[in-house]
């Protein structure tokens, strides 16, 4: 965790949303994490974890489009906030720094 | 054509389940998801793909919640000082709801912690020895009869050569010697007769010398005596050259050998420890022997269940040797706490569990009733809810405020409802100090102890819950939403369909009820205040016991039962001759209490066996207390010669009504009822009397003193028992040395104690039934308030809901009634109906009960009942209509 409280679940979700930039919704943010993981993720965690990052100030949202295929509803966008921006990059740094000295291909369990 | 949208009930489950802000959302997202599995892979998949999702959003958004909810109550959700400070300042501003809902709360906590305490400490008690949970005791039960043997002097025996899960298993016996100072008058004490393995189960050592030992249980050992550290400081002034000393128990020298320390009671409550004799040349038969306890200490390694287990192996043995009855026995390893409380044998512990139970539903019950109050109050605050909401509150941090709201009401009455559990409480222990010589069990703890307090701080924590949070969660919900969209134009918040249940529900359930607790009521009250029927300032009443050594175990014999029986004659006669004593009578407890209740069954066919209480009297008795013979005659001297062969008894006027009915019940033959093969003797009913006490007909003719019978006690039989005398010219008090004087005279090792007038003894038994009154009352009373409470909150906010329309309408020239009409016609329909139900239900249980609850003129009380709650009901809501109709037209546009 880092200092902004950031799981590795919530971590891949606002790495999700900021590959999908303006098209980020709770669908694609699943298939996103799938595509690039290779893992099945429970889509309710999904929805647990948005709602968690924007009580966080980590992303905001607006309300898209209601369509016929909705069943009438409309869709809910996120983005990073800047908070989420930076919480990502100290994520980032710490795990970096976590890896300094250390190289993936000669790690050998003991 | 296939429908597009995915399965109804789980998408309905979804929407329920997922938080408010969410929900559109996903939703859509789902219904997206599910019409693309629809075209790709049909109905079936799709479907089921969609049930799939809506159980994995089940549990993840249960867990959420859950999760929310405790991460409130640590960091910024917190309530503060603040939060409490506003909820004080909140009641401040509705004393009404705060006495109301806090003398509801205060009720329901005193009663719930209050059985709390008394239960866990006489049933279920942490037993204050070393691995006190390991030490047991064990009993011989018929469960068929509910009857718990005591004769098992053979069965112990057996267990304590045969049982390896179960050590040191031993059995003591109470029982009361005189013990004979120096000089002076002998003085009776209550001693242990126990195994020395007592000493060794509670693994306390002596403070001086030795405690007993298997030696000298064994015939011929000399006569030894422990004594506790109490007697030790006041019998003994704490001599440190006590041991070895030497104490005269009725004729018998005992030398002491040990003083234990401080606060040693085992096995109950005891002071004096000698040695239980048991030889081991001598067979005791199945069912022989005095009534003992067995008690021992689960082996290392044995659990309750291998002892029970091994337990009942030889109990299978010992019942195939057995004769009737009691082959039909079972042997159960009990609490320890049993041998006091005897509780196994009735099935008690359950019955006091589903008590414990009831009364938290209660709790939860009046919680709920509270939280409808609040609710009315939370939803008129839903502007102020939805400004916060607006300027930045969070949804837990308003809940968590209004948590803290509750929390101060619930808080405040729990601590009420505490002070009067630590009052009822000291009651409770000098209630049991007094029948214990003022030393209850050793176990037993006085005072509010940690666990009754933190059960207090659940209760009140519980409703709390309920009472705040349940409500602002429905006022921060979807319709916060709306409110916040109409911030300044007059949030129009709801009662919902819930809370008018709610108070349906309540309306209907005081109707039912208020029936019974109000006979409840009259009864108790009618038995705490009733006339005795006799004058009990005459009599003066003394326990007495005759000596009667040299038989410690087994029947006494014929030599020990006549010179008892000289004692006995010999006291009756020298009092009687005495001037200004009109008589005298033995009984072995109280005049009106009886010896027990027993089943009897009748010789008239068809006729079902009932329970009476059976007392034992000699001949005086019915004289002595002036109770009418209504038919028949009293117990002769002649009845005492042939007794075990006629078997006369006398029965009570309410006896007669209950099991004989119409016909003469002289000459009638009732017996008790037979078990299996255990077919007992008939007797011969010989006279009728009035039922003594005076019996109280409550208001509908129902008779509160129970059927009575009474055997023909000759004072011999009596060694242990009550002796009452009536005096004529003469106080209680004024006697009282004579009476001394007369014993010292018959018998110097004869005992009298607690020695006084039957007044205080009657008074002292009334008075549990006074405070049982109290409590009824007390219960009845708050929940009819609470019912008003209801109701007066309901007309209240409905009437605030209505304000403008009120003040336009009466502008308009709507004349007053048709107005009033019209504001009470939402809370007449919501009484009428809960009035309804609760005449059926009343009516209902009634029936199936076979008209037992409320036969004759009682049904007459339902209708009032219903009448009564209808009045409260309208007088709480016509104060709110009064004041809508107060509305000023100006007043009512500017409130908007």
């Amino acid at each position: 965790m880092t200092s902004h409280g950031l799981g590795e679940f919530e971590q891949m979700v606002l790495l999700a949303i900021a590959h999908l930039k303006h098209d980020a919704y709770g669908t694609p943010i699943v298939d996103e994490i799938e595509r690039r993981t290779g893992r099945s993720v429970a889509r309710a965690a999904v929805y647990v974890t948005l709602r968690r990052l924007e009580d966080k100030g980590l992303i905001s949202s607006w309300m898209g489009e209601a369509t016929p295929e909705r069943g009438g509803k409309a869709r809910r966008y996120v983005k990073l906030a800047p908070l989420g921006v930076t919480a990502l990059r100290e994520a980032r740094h710490a795990a970096e720094r976590m890896w300094q000295g250390l190289d993936p291909a000669s790690l050998r369990a003991r | 054509m296939t429908r597009r949208t995915p399965p109804r009930i789980a998408r309905g489950l979804l929407r329920r389940v997922v938080h408010d802000d969410s929900r559109e959302m996903i939703d859509g997202d789902l219904h997206e998801l599910y019409v693309h599995r629809l075209d790709a892979y049909g109905a079936l998949r799709a479907n089921a793909w969609y049930w799939l999702e809506t159980l994995s959003f089940l549990m993840r958004f249960t867990l959420d919640r859950i999760a929310r909810f405790f991460r409130g109550f640590s960091g910024d959700h917190a309530p503060s000082v603040l939060d409490l400070k506003l909820g004080a300042r909140m009641l401040a501003k509705s004393p009404g709801l705060a006495f109301v809902g806090g003398l509801g709360i205060a009720v329901a906590v005193a009663l719930g912690a209050g059985a709390y305490a008394v239960i866990n400490s006489y049933f279920y008690p942490d037993i204050p020895l070393h691995e006190g949970d390991r030490v047991i005791a064990i009993g011989k039960f018929d469960p068929r009869r509910r009857y718990e043997e005591e004769h098992i002097l053979h069965d112990f025996v057996t267990w304590r050569r045969e049982l390896r899960s179960i050590v040191d298993v031993g059995a003591f016996r109470t029982i009361r010697r005189n013990i004979v100072a120096d000089a002076g008058a002998p003085e009776p004490i209550t001693i242990a007769e126990m195994t020395a393995s007592g000493f060794r189960v509670a693994k306390i050592p002596p403070l001086m010398g030795r405690t007993l030992i298997d030696a000298d249980e064994l015939p011929g050992a000399p006569p030894v005596l422990v004594i506790g550290f109490d007697v030790w400081q006041s019998r003994f002034n704490g001599d440190r050259s006590i041991i070895g000393r030497q104490l005269r128990i009725g004729t018998t020298l005992h030398t002491i050998v040990g003083v234990m320390p401080e606060r040693f009671g085992f096995p109950v409550n005891h002071q004096y420890w000698t040695p239980l004799h048991i030889d081991p040349a001598v067979a005791v038969a199945p069912g022989g022997g005095p009534g003992v306890d067995v008690f021992g200490r689960l082996a290392p390694g044995a659990t309750k269940e291998t002892a029970q287990a091994e337990l009942a192996t030889i109990t299978r043995r010992l019942s195939a040797e057995a004769p009737q009855p009691l082959a039909n026995m079972e042997s159960r390893i009990v609490p320890y706490s049993d041998i006091f409380v005897h509780a196994e044998a009735e099935g008690e512990t359950s019955a006091y569990a589903i008590l414990r139970f009831l009364i938290a539903i209660f709790l939860v019950i009046v919680a709920m009733n509270v939280a409808v109050l609040v609710y009315a109050r939370t939803v008129t605050r839903t502007g102020e809810i939805a400004v916060r909401t607006a300027l930045g509150a969070t949804r837990s941090r308003i809940v968590m405020q209004l948590f803290a709201e509750a929390f101060v009401l619930s808080g405040v009455a729990a601590l009420a409802g505490l002070a009067v559990v630590a009052v009822g409480l000291r009651m409770f222990d000098a209630a049991l100090a007094g029948l214990f010589e003022g030393r209850p069990p050793f176990w037993m703890h006085s005072g509010l102890s940690a666990g009754t307090v933190l059960y207090t701080v659940g209760l009140a924590v519980l409703a709390a819950l309920i009472i705040g949070v349940f409500p602002a969660m429905r006022a921060t919900g979807a319709r916060l939403r709306a409110a916040m969209g109409s911030i300044g134009s007059g949030a129009k918040a709801r009662l919902g369909a819930t809370w008018t249940l709610l108070i349906v529900v309540q309306v209907a359930i005081s109707v039912a009820i208020l029936p019974l607790a109000l006979l409840k009521v009259v009864e108790m009250t009618q038995l705490a205040m009733r006339p005795a029927g006799f004058a009990p300032g005459e009599y003066l009443s003394t326990k007495f016991l005759v000596e009667r050594d040299g038989t410690p175990i087994g029947n006494p014999t014929d030599a020990v039962i006549d010179s008892t029986r000289r004692v006995v004659n010999a006291l009756l006669a020298q009092v009687a001759a005495e001037p200004g004593v009109a008589g005298a009578t033995i009984t072995i407890s109280s005049p009106w209490n009886g010896g027990g209740n027993a089943v009897v069954e009748t010789d008239l066919p068809n006729a079902e066996a009932t329970t009476t209480s059976v007392q034992n009297v000699d001949t005086n008795f019915i004289h002595l207390f002036d109770v009418r013979m209504l038919a028949g005659r009293p117990f002769d001297a002649g009845d005492a010669a042939l007794r075990l062969r006629d078997r006369p008894v006398i029965v009570n006027r309410s006896f007669v009504d209950k099991m004989l009915g119409a016909g003469d019940p002289l000459g009638r033959r009732i017996r008790y009822r037979a078990y299996g093969d255990d077919v007992q003797p008939w007797m011969r009913i010989v006279g009728v009397i009035d039922d003594f006490p005076k019996a109280v007909r409550t208001p509908g003719g129902q008779v509160t003193r129970g059927a009575a019978m009474y055997h023909l006690a000759v004072p011999g039989d009596i060694y242990d028992g009550l002796l009452t005398i009536r005096l004529r010219g003469r106080t209680p008090e004024d006697f009282t040395p004579t009476l001394r004087r007369i014993a010292m005279s018959v018998d110097p090792t004869l005992q009298l104690s607690d020695t006084r007038s039957l007044d205080s003894m009657y008074r002292e038994d009334t008075r549990a039934a006074k405070q049982l009154a109290a409590v009824v009352i007390l219960v009845t009373l708050s929940v009819v308030l609470l019912s008003a409470a209801g109701i007066h909150a309901m007309m209240s906010f409905a009437v605030n809901q209505r304000r403008r329309e009120i003040g336009i309408r009466s502008a308009l020239g709507a004349p007053a009634r048709l107005l009033l009409t019209s504001v009470l016609a939402r809370a007449s329909r919501q009484l009428t109906l809960g009035v309804a139900m609760g005449l059926a239900a009343a009516l209902a249980a009634d029936t199936m009960s076979g008209g037992m609850l409320l036969s004759g003129t009682r049904l007459l009380l339902v209708p009032a009942t219903a009448v009564f709650m209808l009045m409260v009901g309208i007088f709480a809501a016509a104060g709110p209509a009064r004041r809508g109709l107060r509305v000023q037209p100006t007043e009512a546009l500017q409130a908007d």
